[in-house]
């Protein structure tokens, strides 16, 4: 299962660069790159996964007493809030960009912002 | 002390804070921004004070109640603590710079602005990895938003190349960290170190992945075309903070993660730095645009610092030092760079000519680019000591020699950005500045200073900062607004002083060097009571000169010996500068003297053996196979300073174009420096063989070589000083010739060379330039017939080329005598042909000297001038009489010398009896000649001034010709061309071969970083492939070693 | 073509690098160090009964804290970037008005994603959740409320003092934790309270509660500032 989890986090991370590498329009960056960060997280929940456990927490189910032997690892789902966060953050800010880009330029391709150079 | 997490959470408060006040209080929010920014400098102040003073132990300081590595913790210690002090500090000062911009966008800036300062301290200060992860997130966010302070639209699309970039080192970033949690079960930096991270699974590839988004934060090339954009674009202030901080924190955040990595990444770290800092030196050759251009510098820097840290295990407990040196040099110099820049309206390197009007200014660049460069007092040439040494110790020459390359590329592009500055046209536009701008200047350039001296204390050798010379000429600087008089008064007395007060320490070889150096610069600085005003600049520069000389004569360790080889190479080079024409002469001067004292300073690293510096002396203890090539480094790098040939372009431009009274200076005095270093090197190691061939026999080639070929060119010179310039380097031949010989006369020879020909050069020069001044030409067929207007002058030549040329009387002959005397003791005949060759050249250019200034036609716009001023003719006629001297009584200077030569050459000296001088081969005697060429010359004087009587007076123009009118006035003066059968016969043998071979280099140089910087096309897709392109390739070079 | 095929190889080589901590990769089979400690430790600690909560909040609040700065940042330079050329209360076109059936439901489930956002983030320690979660869904609110009228402002600033007092309350009880408890952030400034009640775990709820404020301030501030911006 985590396998499953992990390499489809990996090929969408190479998706989501590929993505980016390749399209000119900005926008369509953007997008790569929200796939991309989705392809990472993908990956960092994947790795707390222990098969057989359950969610960290303590309710009916899953007492304090025996947390230790029944859940999975708590940790990657903390960083990937984390992680969740931050790359919102990001996107919102690249987007914010994008629209003042535009407004100098009118384009939305890479390529055509390059004064600065060499 | 206080909780250093208040350094966090103060700018947290102040930052929400500023989100609840009205958008109209702006002078609210920016002072809650410089408050809470003091603050957080206070507390950094406060630990460093602690840690230094008070000894106190390194602090862990734990959040939430719970122990790492449950919970995240920070460290204060030393290195955090002065860190962090660099970090509030640059951000304190740039807000303070960027008044204007703040208020322009408003609370939300400045809380941007705190935000990333805490950044930056957060990095340094966490112990956490995915701490880390999030400060820089923090970082990188700040970032893009600060960019947007710029004035410059381009800002925008850097800021967002940026962002494209950091989102992809984020990705790696994250998952290194991710898969290196599940490998050692904690995310703790230190309980990832002792995990051993590299023997798990998967562990040496998440490490990979977390040191390569980590060092992309430092910018190596070639992923770090977003870097350059942000420098270019943003505003000045915000990239001295970005170049300061960023830099700073990022380097220190690698090398925690070097702790986890261990030894095994260090050659990864030392490659992808040296690669970084030579690149980015290079392209940095043909930029225009100052801010690229810094930009590229403190990329460069940050590679030499990564160099720095992956040394580590070689450099031990000194990293700190030497890493710390290098930072803080870096940091306050860019950070002052860039806020000059945002003074200056232009964008070009040479509208910084701006800076002309301000000598605070001007002396504040000086100290930055000294700082960059690794010139003493400051921090950066400690560290460069320490570093060099260690690497020599280690026998690492290959990295040592990129390191010094790009070094001098470095100080290249520096000191040519000087030269423009000082020789450009000013641009329209003035400086503009503010009060807070120029705070922030000021508080660099203090810090600059006081950094030096500490870096000094803590050095455990000499403190610079406090060497009786160096103080003496730094005081010149607080002293520049007097007027000329009263600081060349000063000079004189301080110099003259401090040879009486120093003058018994002297042995009698350097007792020569010192009455030269200073008795004789005295002596020159007579002439500068001729200049008028106040002369801004010349007296530092010139007292700086002499104080690197003084300091070279008294050193007895090999640091001492460097560093006032490096002063004496600085101060000679603003003198230089300060020429009409000079600015591509200083430079080349600069460059070759900058490359011979790197040379030096490797020979001294290798004969050190690791040690932190030693004994002059003690050279003599060196064996092969180590002592040929310090032999060799050592010797190379005295020849730059003497001009030897191959080495000698800068020389005719650099004393050709100086001033009148520096000329003298440099020429008579300076060029003695590279003598005694020679003296030395040759009394301490003796003769050395490299692979069978005797050095000093390749010397001895060099030498005669230098002769010959430096005579020859003086003769085909039209400019007078350019003439005397090129004859300097035909001397130094001589004389290296003769302490080439290494036998008891050839060094006697040597040294009374010394003595005459800063006699004659210094008059020479003296009395071209007092002819320069009043006809206001240098070409020599432009004058003419000068003789009854400036007689002393002509005596002064007069006098002058008798004794250059060897003729008896003068001390000329005395020294040829010696000469020939030496080389008839040894068999080597080929040189000594060419030697004998170059006498006879030299007389050449020496007749044309005399005869085309003051003798023959006097031309009409000169039939009005007057003798050269008194202050000029004056040392020129003491000189005389000092030759006169000289020339009865060699005994005077030689006697002395001449017993003391006997320890290293028992056999072969002469024999002083009365007045008379003998030697194995003949006589010589003094007062005898002097008297029977008296009487010959007097008898002949009498006889022409009786036959005179009868002669019939032509006046000038009384001649006729016929036909046409020549097209150009010179070809008729006689005085041109003058020796146009000797160029057909003979000039085949001054192709200006060795002028094309450095032209070529430094063309090839250009060239090739020119092409190379099309790397940077613009484009943010494009430098996200680059970043995934250098992942890649470090990936497979690290798998395949 | 020829960028897409160097994009390729070089995505190839990447691609290797994954697969090798791919194929490395072995689940663990029982918990590590760190995570055991959190199994065994949280609710004798801390109180909450979501363990993820407690390390967000607690033991790693200090990431909290800069996660919730960051998306201060962002809202702020959203701000500055558009605010540039951002003219209020300009004529906006006309746009045609929303059609009836979203005018309606957006009446009426805006207050109930609302309450779920609420729900969310008040009950973040006992049940999956949190702040973050739930100021995403009270942001999906407002987002939902300008879809209905795009022409709808928010105020500014609210949202402000919103953000900033919640910030401010965050980074207050981190510093009541140094004085009062083990550390900065420490949950015990107030008591802990039985396990899986809704006023326990000490400070976590009023911590994620602010948490869920800001984080809902701050995304409605950038959805309002992304949405002022002209059609171009």
């Amino acid at each position: 299962m985590a396998y499953i989890a992990m390499a489809t986090g990996f090929i969408l991370i190479l998706i989501g660069l590929f993505g980016a590498l390749t399209n000119r329009n900005i926008l369509r960056m953007i997008v790569a790159f929200t796939v991309a960060d989705t392809g990472v997280n993908m990956v960092i929940v994947a790795i707390g996964y222990m098969h057989g456990r359950t969610a960290p927490i303590l309710d009916v189910a899953v007492s304090a007493a025996e947390a230790a032997a029944r859940i999975i690892d708590p940790v990657p789902q903390a960083l990937v809030l984390t992680a969740i966060v931050i790359g919102v953050g990001v996107t919102a800010l690249m987007l914010a960009y994008t629209y003042k880009l535009y407004e100098k330029k009118r384009t939305l391709d890479i390529a055509q912002f390059t004064e600065l150079k060499w | 002390m206080v909780n250093a997490l208040y350094i966090i959470v103060a700018a947290l408060t102040a930052a929400f804070l500023l989100g609840m006040l009205k958008e109209e209080r702006r002078a609210t929010a920016y002072a809650i921004t410089l408050a809470t920014l003091a603050f957080m400098t206070w507390i950094s102040v406060s630990w460093v004070w602690a840690f230094a003073q008070e000894g106190a132990a390194p602090v862990e300081i734990f959040t939430a109640g719970a122990v790492p590595p449950f919970a995240i913790n920070l460290r204060m210690a030393l290195p955090e603590a002065a860190l962090t002090l660099m970090v509030n500090l640059s951000g304190l000062l740039a807000a303070i710079y960027m008044k204007d911009s703040l208020f322009r966008l408003g609370r939300s800036a400045m809380a941007v602005f705190l935000v990333a300062v805490m950044a930056y301290c957060g990095i340094i200060m966490t112990r956490d990895i995915f701490n880390l992860f999030v400060f820089f997130e923090l970082v990188a966010i700040s970032t893009a938003g600060l960019v947007l302070l710029s004035e410059d639209e381009r800002a925008l699309s850097a800021g967002f190349k940026y962002l494209i970039v950091s989102q992809v080192i984020s990705i790696f970033l994250l998952l290194g960290i991710v898969f290196a949690y599940h490998a050692t079960g904690t995310l703790n930096i230190d309980g990832m170190a002792n995990a051993s991270l590299g023997l798990l699974a998967g562990g040496t590839i998440s490490f990979f992945m977390m040191f390569i988004a980590l060092v992309a934060e430092l910018k190596p090339f070639p992923a770090n075309g977003w870097a350059l954009d942000i420098y270019e674009s943003a505003h000045p202030s915000y990239s001295a903070l970005f170049s300061a901080a960023a830099g700073t924190a990022s380097l220190y955040a690698v090398d925690k993660l070097l702790l986890i990595g261990g030894a095994e990444w260090l050659p990864m770290a030392t490659g992808i730095g040296i690669v970084t800092f030579i690149a980015s030196s290079l392209l940095a050759l043909p930029q225009t645009n100052d801010r690229r251009q810094l930009g590229y510098s403190s990329i460069a820097q940050m590679g030499l610092v990564l160099v720095v840290l992956g040394q580590r295990d070689i450099l031990g407990d000194s990293t700190p030092y030497i890493a710390f040196g290098l930072l803080v040099s870096h940091a306050v110099a860019k950070a002052g760079l860039y806020w000059i820049s945002g003074l200056v309206a232009g964008r070009e390197l040479t509208d910084w000519a701006a800076l002309r009007g301000h000598p605070l200014l001007i002396f504040a660049f000086v100290s930055f680019i000294g700082m960059l460069s690794g010139l003493p007092p400051f921090p950066s040439f400690y560290a460069k000591w320490e570093l060099v040494r260690f690497l020599a110790g280690e026998g690492r020459i290959a990295l040592l020699a990129l390191i010094l390359f790009g070094a001098l590329v470095e100080a290249g592009y520096l000191f040519r950005w000087f030269g423009y500055i000082m020789k450009r046209a000013a641009p329209a536009e003035p400086i503009s500045c503010t009060p807070h701008q120029v705070t922030a200047v000021v508080a660099a350039v203090a810090a600059g200073w006081a950094l030096g001296y500490l870096w000094g204390d803590l050095s455990g050798r000499s403190n610079l900062l406090l060497v009786l010379p160096l103080l003496f000429a730094l005081s010149f600087l607080l002293l520049d607004w007097l007027p000329a008089w009263v600081k060349n008064t000063l000079a004189i007395a301080g110099m003259l002083a401090f040879f009486a007060f120093t003058f018994a320490e002297y042995d009698p070889l350097r007792l020569i060097f010192a009455v030269i150096i200073l008795v004789g610069g005295a002596i020159i600085l007579l002439a500068s009571y001729d200049a008028h005003g106040r002369r801004v600049g010349f007296y530092p520069a010139a007292m700086l000169m002499y104080a690197g000389l003084a300091m070279l004569i008294r050193a007895t360790a090999s640091f001492d010996f460097f560093a006032a080889w490096e002063i004496l190479t600085v101060g000679s080079y603003f003198l230089i500068l300060r020429g009409k024409q000079s600015e591509p002469h200083a430079l080349s001067y600069i460059i070759f003297s900058l490359g011979g004292a790197f040379l030096i300073l490797t020979g001294f690293a290798l004969a050190a053996q690791g040690a932190p510096q030693f004994d002059i002396a003690s050279l003599s203890h060196l064996t092969a196979p180590l002592a040929p090539w310090v032999f060799i480094l050592l010797a190379v790098g005295f020849m730059t300073k003497t001009a030897a040939i191959g080495l000698h372009i800068w020389l005719p431009g650099a004393h050709g174009e100086a001033e009148t009274d520096v000329s003298p200076m440099v020429s008579g005095i300076l060029l003695k420096a590279g003598l005694y270093g020679l003296f030395v090197l040759l009394m301490t190691m003796g003769k050395q063989q490299l692979y069978g061939v005797e050095l000093t026999h390749v010397m001895l080639w060099i030498a005669a070589l230098s002769a010959l070929l430096g005579n020859l060119m003086a003769i085909f010179e039209e400019d007078a000083k350019r003439l005397l310039a090129y004859s300097s380097i035909g001397q130094m031949g001589y004389a290296l010739f003769g302490l080439a010989l290494m036998n008891h006369l050839g060094w006697l020879m040597a040294l009374m060379f010394v003595i005459n020909h800063y006699i004659y050069k210094s008059m020479l020069f003296l009395a071209a330039g007092g002819v320069a001044k009043r006809t206001g030409t240098r070409d020599m067929y432009k004058m003419g017939g000068l003789i009854t207007l400036m007689p002393f002058s002509f005596i002064a030549v007069l006098i002058g080329i008798i004794a250059v040329s060897g003729v008896p009387p003068l001390s000329g002959f005395g020294g040829r005598w010696i000469f020939y005397n030496a080389i008839l003791s040894t068999d080597y005949r080929l040189p000594l042909i060419i030697t004998f060759f170059a006498g006879p050249i030299a007389f050449l250019y020496l007749f044309r000297l005399i005869h085309t200034i003051f003798l023959g036609q006097l031309k009409d716009e000169h039939r009005k001038i007057k003798e050269a001023p008194f202050w000029i003719v004056l040392p020129q006629m003491i000189y005389v009489a000092l030759l006169m001297v000289v020339a009865i009584f060699p005994g005077i200077v030689l006697r002395r010398v001449d017993t003391y030569l006997n320890q290293f050459f028992p056999e072969g000296g002469l024999n002083w009896e009365g007045l008379e001088i003998s030697s194995n081969y003949g006589y010589w005697n003094p007062v005898a000649i002097m008297i029977v060429v008296c009487v010959i010359f007097g008898t002949l004087f009498a006889w022409l001034l009786f036959v005179n009587r009868k002669a019939q007076k032509v006046k000038q123009f009384n001649i006729g010709f016929s036909a046409e009118r020549p097209y150009r006035p010179e070809t008729t003066h006689f005085a041109w061309n003058f020796f146009a059968p000797y160029r057909k016969a003979l000039g085949f043998l001054v192709q200006p071969f060795v002028t094309r071979f450095w032209g070529a280099l430094t063309d090839f140089l250009h060239t090739g970083a020119d092409l190379s910087r099309r790397l940077y096309n613009g484009n943010g897709q494009t430098y996200a492939f680059h970043f995934i392109a250098f992942v890649i390739i470090v990936f497979f070079v690290r798998m395949g070693v | 073509m020829v960028k897409s095929f160097s994009v390729l190889v070089l995505l190839l080589g990447i691609g290797a690098m994954f697969a090798a901590l791919l194929l490395g990769y072995v689940p663990d089979s029982e918990l590590n160090q760190t995570a055991r400690y959190y199994a065994d430790k949280t609710a004798s600690e801390t109180g909450a009964a979501n363990i993820v909560a407690a390390i967000v909040v607690t033991y790693r609040g200090l990431d909290t804290l800069g996660e919730v700065t960051v998306l201060f940042l962002s809202a702020a330079i959203v701000g500055l970037v558009l605010a540039s050329g951002h003219q209020q209360g300009k004529m906006r076109h006309a746009q045609p008005p929303s059609g009836e059936l979203l005018v309606i439901g957006v009446r009426l489930l805006v207050p109930l994603i609302l309450l779920l956002g609420v729900y969310v983030f008040i009950n973040g320690h006992l049940t999956p959740g949190g702040g973050f979660q739930g100021g995403a869904i009270l942001a999906s609110a407002m987002l939902l409320l300008l879809l209905g009228d795009p022409l709808r402002t928010f105020s500014h600033k609210l949202i402000a003092i919103v953000e900033s007092i919640s910030g401010l309350v965050f980074v207050g009880m981190g510093i009541l934790g140094i004085f009062y408890a083990g550390g900065f952030l420490d949950n015990r400034v107030l008591p802990l309270g039985t396990l899986g009640e809704v006023f326990s775990a000490g400070a976590i709820p009023i911590i994620y509660s602010f948490v869920g404020l800001k984080v809902g301030a701050e995304f409605s501030s950038m959805l309002a500032n992304l949405s002022g911006t002209e059609e171009l």
